[in-house]
């Protein structure tokens, strides 16, 4: 294999790895929206589930960044 | 050639040692864990006594405000008030800890000083054996919470249903141990991963900024405090619905696997 420059292996690995979370977040986004519409008086309990979500989601970017940060 | 972005030198992964204490190294995290607790202790104890039944202390109304909020949340997803009063100790122990654990990693002063050219403090949730520390005890106390209330067979049943000799039943079986597992992994992965990330990414964006650092980390430590509470809680509630599963789930089963026994013998 041919030499390759270390910066663009990392830009991928951001680009490509923040696809996903940016998808999931968009979808949970889309859904809260949707459910506090559909139902406003439990906006707080959405919320609130709604948060969870976004931790789930936020941890595989993080998974990317550690990747990023931690390999030469 | 490496482009500028990349060339600074992240904090290593690992703990840096401090010093020895016997057999036992004490790493900066565990420094600034111990110092983070004892603070909270004291923090606590203080509002423990000036609480009374007009609060007159403004410390003990906040903390008594966040128990009571946090209380409501957790009883809400448990539906039981005898459970609530048995684990919500553990859970907002596990919350009001893990927050200021993240939290630490933004002050000043941590990871600038140094002693022997090791910082001195680092956030404890920065090192994957704390998380790892606190995924073991969580988990832990899941099994037990389930395998007292269920008993031993019902946990097994759990798992491998009451048939467990069919190839399938023991095929899903083994994936829901697998499953348990993965749990306890991801539970520590993410936090360390998240308040690791976050800090590896303040310190990016630092050095991208130059003299302007100051101005370019700003939003991303917004962004920082929003992800320190969001674990904690993530945390603390994904604690609270796998002891809520652990025996929930259990029942559900066991309903069907009633239904199924009756409508064979009906």
């Amino acid at each position: 294999m041919q030499h390759v420059d270390p910066s663009l292996i990392k830009g991928l690995t951001i680009g490509l790895g923040a696809i996903g979370p940016a998808i999931g977040m968009g979808l949970i986004g889309a859904a809260v929206v949707g459910a506090v519409g559909r139902n406003p008086e439990i906006q707080g309990k959405i919320l609130s589930t709604a948060f969870i979500m976004i931790g789930l989601v936020d941890a595989v970017l993080a998974f990317v960044l550690l990747i990023l940060f931690t390999t030469k | 050639m490496l482009m500028p972005f990349f060339a600074f030198e992240v904090e290593p992964l690992g703990a840096q040692p401090l010093f020895k204490l016997g057999p036992l190294t004490i790493t900066n995290t565990i420094l600034t864990g111990l110092v983070i607790g004892a603070a909270l202790v004291t923090t606590l104890i203080m509002a423990a006594r000036a609480s009374q039944i007009w609060p007159k202390s403004r410390l003990a109304y906040y903390v008594e405000s966040l128990v009571e909020l946090m209380r409501g949340m957790v009883s809400e997803l448990f539906g039981d008030e005898a459970m609530t009063a048995r684990y919500f100790p553990l859970l907002i122990t596990l919350f009001v800890f893990i927050l200021a654990c993240n939290l630490t990693g933004i002050l000043p002063g941590i990871e600038t000083l140094t002693y022997h050219h090791t910082s001195l403090f680092r956030a404890w949730t920065t090192d994957l054996n704390s998380t790892a520390a606190l995924a073991v005890l969580t988990m832990g106390v899941v099994e037990v919470h389930a395998i007292k209330t269920i008993g031993f067979r019902g946990y097994f049943q759990h798992f491998f249903t009451h048939q467990p000799w069919k190839p399938l039943n023991l095929f899903v079986g083994l994936l829901d141990v697998f499953g348990e597992l993965m749990r306890l992994v991801t539970l520590m992965l993410r936090l360390f991963g998240v308040i690791y990330g976050g800090e590896a990414l303040l310190f990016a964006i630092g050095a991208v900024g130059g003299n302007l650092g100051w101005l370019t980390m700003l939003p991303i430590m917004f962004l920082e405090i929003f992800f320190c509470f969001v674990q904690a809680y993530l945390f603390m509630m994904l604690s609270a619905s796998y002891l809520v599963m652990s025996t929930s789930m259990h029942d559900q089963e066991h309903s069907v696997a009633e239904t199924r026994v009756a409508a064979g013998t009906a």
